[in-house]
């Protein structure tokens, strides 16, 4: 039995339609994360889904029961906003018990299970507050027990981690996955932080322009990026995408003498298109050593940028810039020339003019 | 607080006390007036203090003799008391629904618009359609009449303020609600009303402000002690032959005393009506 499933979900606005067919289905206890950057529709999904927006087209199942038309308060769902969403006049005890005041839950029982919540956040001592008393992180967790306390069977987070600060962010962000691991339950979460998705999620859907770009788990968005799209999105630096044509089962880089021969399993797909775009994740790169025999490509570095874990290293091969991650104590000088080397299987082939991957 | 030199110091208190006594200088000679014997009041150069303090005045006004000016007085007070309230209550409960529809459905905003633009007529372009309306429903010199009026001057004033009082409250507060389980008059009831309070508070004292102050209306429409209110039998004082300043004065300073004493009640909700858009969800 599926727990969540959307069938042919559109939505329209005017002549602007924001979702173009979303087809998903959910198996309990998964973790689902909508990723994408803002106004690709994932919001928006996520609303339809709550029942706080209507679908033009399409259906919604929850338990295998359509919900379409159902108000969100029958749906048996809860949700946690960006703004954390808590009621101001109430103390958070009363906030978070809210639901269950709202269901006619006895107050004995209630009490119990606001309680019992609260514990598991460690927020006991602040059931007497009022939100305005409370930090930003703190109020996120009160509206995470607001959810939890209900026992839905989907729970719904909107960018819930977005309005706190980075180290926080980190926190919560752990916190959240081990609930879930705890817990079990079937959650969505949409984001446009690659890294909240790649963390949290049992599987990722990439949205872009109201459509579904690749539904995978987080392992095969990293390593086998359905689009161009994708590809680019997931991943801190950034993948490199370097315009090349194909000619003789090698791939010329444009604007640069260096070619890389495409291993064998390529060689045959990408002999049928003559331009494309080879892509190298920053950290595949390596500093070539004299007299390496393996994949090379040459680039002159242009800024050499130390994080702390790592070193970035930017150069441009032809007109196009190469991104390398590279080991901190890499000797490279700016203005050089590099040699980089890479696995044949790191290389990702995408269709210039399609943006799928070969 | 910033450093700020000496003579800006000077100059920012002295503005301060200028305004100070530019709202106060009014009331101030209105209650000296008041007190004011006869002959301080009509003496040439003029007595800014009186030589004699005369508190009779006051006697006169809530004295309840039959057919004294006292009675006049004080049965106008009831009037202004009753549609003034009764307005403003009508008001709120034709604006808390309505602005909060505006609020949450910018697309029928547009009818909003339209009812402020019938602000923009001058009263003395309806007053005879609404004469000739009241009389057809017999409403003519009658409380209820008169705060009927005063609905379709304040509904639209209050719609106005709770929508940007309501506005000022996040949806997603609402959503909460709702998929929390509450139907939509447990929502209203239980999260946005508490939350707009304030704003609520400003609207009802200004409307109230509005109706005691009224003139125009209730000068066309009320003829008798039934319904005639304070602004009314204010002028009414001035009408007889000989005016007397001082009871003017004192009518004045007693018509003032009511909306202070609800001013003064509601100040916190005030206070915090004008500053709620700084307030955090």
């Amino acid at each position: 039995m599926s727990a969540l499933e959307l069938v042919n979900i559109r939505k329209r606005y005017g002549n602007v339609e924001t979702l173009k067919g979303i087809d998903l289905s959910l198996a309990s206890g998964e973790f689902l994360v909508l990723l994408g950057s803002s106004g690709c529709g994932k919001s928006t999904l996520l609303n339809i889904i709550a029942g706080l927006a209507e679908a033009t087209e399409g259906d919604v199942r929850i338990g295998d029961r359509s919900v379409t038309g159902v108000h969100p308060k029958n749906r048996d769902i809860a949700m946690v906003f960006q703004s954390y969403a808590l009621y101001p006049n109430m103390s958070v005890a009363r906030n978070i018990g809210f639901g269950l005041e709202m269901r006619h839950v006895p107050a004995a029982e209630r009490t119990q299970a606001v309680e019992k919540t609260a514990k598991m956040l460690q927020i006991e001592n602040l059931l007497a507050r009022k939100p305005s008393e409370l930090s930003g992180g703190q109020r996120q967790r009160v509206a995470i027990g607001r959810a939890l306390v209900r026992d839905p069977q989907i729970f719904l987070f909107d960018e819930p981690l977005s309005n706190l600060d980075a180290k926080l962010r980190m926190e919560t962000r752990t916190e959240l996955k081990r609930l879930h691991q705890m817990l079990g339950t079937t959650i969505v979460y949409v984001t446009h932080d690659q890294i909240e998705a790649m963390t949290l999620a049992t599987r990722i859907a990439v949205m872009r322009d109201g459509q579904i770009e690749q539904l995978a788990t987080p392992d095969e968005i990293y390593n086998r990026p359905a689009t161009r799209y994708v590809a680019s999105f997931v991943g801190s630096p950034p993948m490199n995408m370097l315009d090349a044509t194909v000619g003789d089962g090698t791939a010329h880089i444009a604007g640069s003498l260096s070619g890389v021969p495409l291993p064998s399993p390529l060689q045959d797909s990408a002999g049928r298109v003559r331009e494309i775009i080879v892509g190298i994740r920053p950290e595949s790169l390596a500093l070539a050593a004299a007299g390496d025999s393996g994949l090379t490509i040459e680039a002159k570095v242009e800024v050499v940028e130390l994080t702390g874990p790592e070193l970035v290293v930017t150069s441009m091969i032809g007109g196009q810039r190469l991104t390398a991650s590279l080991p901190p104590r890499s000797q490279v000088a700016v203005g050089s020339t590099q040699h980089f080397s890479f696995d044949a299987t790191a290389l990702h082939i995408f269709d210039k003019a399609t943006g799928k991957r070969i | 607080m910033e450093r700020r030199s000496l003579t800006a110091a000077i100059l920012v208190h002295l503005a301060a006390l200028l305004l100070l006594v530019v709202i106060l200088a009014p009331v101030v000679w209105l209650f000296v007036m008041s007190i004011s014997s006869t002959p301080d009041l009509i003496a040439k150069p003029l007595h800014w203090w009186p030589e004699t303090v005369d508190l009779s005045r006051y006697g006169v006004l809530l004295s309840s003799a039959v057919n004294s000016a006292g009675q006049a007085f004080v049965a106008s007070l009831f009037n202004s008391l009753k549609v003034a309230g009764m307005a403003t209550v009508a008001a709120l409960i034709v604006a808390i629904p309505s602005a909060w529809a505006v609020s949450r459905t910018p697309a029928v905003g547009w009818s909003l618009y339209a009812v402020i633009a019938t602000y923009m007529l001058p009263p003395v372009a309806l007053a005879v359609p609404l004469y000739m309306a009241l009389s057809w429903i017999g409403l003519l010199n009658n409380v209820f009449g008169l705060a009927l009026v005063y609905l379709t001057i304040l509904a639209p004033f209050t719609t106005w303020l709770m929508k940007s009082g309501f506005d000022s409250i996040p949806r997603e507060i609402e959503s909460a609600a709702t998929m929390d389980g509450a139907r939509l008059d447990q929502v209203l009831r239980l999260i946005t009303l508490p939350l707009a309070a304030p704003v609520m508070a400003t609207a009802a004292l200004f409307a109230f402000l509005l109706a005691w102050d009224e003139f125009f209306y209730a000068l066309l429409f009320t003829s008798d002690q039934r319904a005639k209110t304070l602004t009314v039998a204010i002028a009414d004082l001035a009408g007889g032959r000989v005016s007397d300043y001082g009871l003017i004065a004192t009518a004045g300073v007693l018509a003032a005393l009511p909306p202070l004493v609800i001013g003064l009640f509601m100040q916190r909700a005030l206070i915090s009506g004008l500053t709620s858009g700084g307030v955090k969800g």
